[in-house]
């Protein structure tokens, strides 16, 4: 079992190496949302601090919708899900293993990236440390609805993942956005931490059963 | 005891049956209309012209004999789903993919509906159609959870797939609705403290109270009537070609 999940580990790394547009494109797209804003709204350095938390925090959730198309998408085209799925192997660590590769390609990335928002929307450098702690503990959730959704959505338009995933989500954009406010407000925001740590806990084995059970759906 | 439970046992199995089912809902439905539309009609019409007007709202207040119960509904027709959804992992029953099917639509126009009559009914007491409270956004989410549904299904070409993959959604979607309304609370107490009670009084007169529970009741028929229709529609799209439909 563990072997198994080492290879396939191995395997998912090869794979997104050499597809540098499944981890460039989310990069992009959030340099590119983040510097909308000030463009759109105001340049006045007041304004921006204090909308930064919850900007970061929506144009990260919209950078990772681009990459849920490609968690499962390829294995299903050619063919290597279907083998995996007749074979007698545990399908749970091809699963666990996907979504964390995916989650260490597409929002790692962008989280390592989000330090710059205390140059670009002013935010007080004081909170971004609760800002990317927020982050690292709220996108694996996101991740799994991602991979629910790609797993729902596999073969069909892509319009259906973002539509599936962000109603979900919206729990994990309220926590983590309170946690950098109510930090700003001089109050502790562990409580949201913790919160997110919890719903991460409680859906991590209920999304990767339910992913196993939509991939199924495509080989019956 | 026991004889009970095997005609409850019986009963679901029947009910998993889909001949069973076109039978008896072809028989049922003209009484579940008549109910409905004496329930709805007396509970409106009492409602509208014969409860005695709010001395604080006036007769804008009266709205409230379509806002409540297309609320209550619309969240009763998502639990229902939910169970459908259960049973349609487990036991594969068709009926139960059927009947998600054909609820999700309806669910969907409830609360569509309480989505504007609240705003309509908003306009006039609060001066804004629309406000970021806790319960207006919650509802907000189920509508778009059960849009998503209805998407998902439609994305599926072979119907038994699609029955299971909108079952998995109505389950997480049934996990996350109770997270997604604490954290919507915690969010609007942090954010703006309510400033406008939504909660209706529960010291409301009984002279408005019983059109309200009468026009409820109604509005649950009428789900039950449409609910019985649209699935005989599907399962007659689905089974137009088996032996026992062409026979009916």
């Amino acid at each position: 079992m563990t072997n198994l999940a080492k290879r396939i580990f191995y395997k998912e790394l090869v794979s997104y190496r050499k597809r540098s547009s499944t981890y460039l494109s989310p990069i992009v797209f959030f340099l590119i949302t983040i510097a909308l804003y000030p463009l759109a709204l105001s340049n006045d350095p007041a304004d921006l601090s204090f909308l930064a938390p919850g900007i970061t925090w929506i144009c990260v959730l919209l950078s990772t919708l681009l990459s849920i198309q490609n968690i499962f998408n390829e294995d299903f085209e050619d063919g290597s899900l279907d083998i995996f799925f007749s074979l007698r192997v545990s399908t749970l660590s091809l699963v666990i293993v996907k979504i964390l590769v995916n989650w260490i390609f597409s929002s790692l990335p962008i989280i390592i990236l989000s330090s710059t928002v205390v140059f670009l929307l002013f935010l007080p450098s004081e909170s971004l440390v609760i800002l990317l702690t927020s982050l690292l503990i709220g996108t694996p959730v996101i991740s799994l609805f991602g991979a629910l959704a790609g797993a729902l959505s596999l073969g069909k338009s892509s319009i259906l993942g973002p539509a599936i995933v962000l109603p979900l989500s919206l729990p994990i954009l309220i926590l983590g956005t309170s946690a950098v406010s109510s930090f700003l407000n001089g109050e502790n925001p562990s409580f949201y931490f913790l919160m997110m740590l919890a719903i991460f806990i409680f859906l991590l084995p209920l999304i990767c059963y339910a992913c196993i059970g939509a991939l199924r759906l495509h080989y019956e | 005891m026991n004889k009970t439970f095997n005609n409850l046992k019986t009963f679901y199995h029947k009910l998993g049956s889909s001949p069973w089912f076109y039978k008896i809902s072809g028989i049922t439905i003209p009484y579940v209309a008549l109910f409905s539309f004496l329930f709805l009609s007396i509970g409106i019409v009492w409602g509208v012209f014969f409860s005695p007007t709010d001395f604080k709202q006036g007769d804008v207040y009266r709205i409230i004999y379509m806002h409540v119960p297309a609320a209550s509904v619309s969240q009763a027709i998502y639990y229902t789903m939910t169970v459908a959804a259960v049973v349609s992992m487990i036991w594969r029953m068709k009926m139960a993919g059927i009947f998600i099917k054909s609820m999700a639509p309806i669910g969907a126009s409830f609360t569509f509906l309480a989505l504007i009559s609240g705003s309509i009914w908003g306009q006039p007491t609060w001066g804004t159609w629309w406000i970021w409270d806790a319960r207006l956004t919650s509802t907000l989410v189920l509508f778009i959870f059960y849009i998503a549904i209805i998407s998902l299904y439609s994305s599926f070409s072979e119907k038994k797939s699609a029955d299971q993959a909108v079952s998995i959604l109505t389950l997480v979607g049934a996990v996350n609705l109770p997270i997604i309304k604490k954290s919507v609370d915690w969010w609007n107490t942090l954010h703006q403290p309510a400033s406008i009670k939504f909660t209706q009084s529960s010291s409301i007169s009984p002279e408005m109270l019983y059109p309200l529970i009468i026009s409820i009741f109604g509005f649950y028929l009428v789900v039950l009537l449409s609910g019985l229709m649209a699935m005989r529609a599907e399962i007659a799209k689905r089974e137009i070609n088996k032996e026992w439909f062409k026979n009916y």
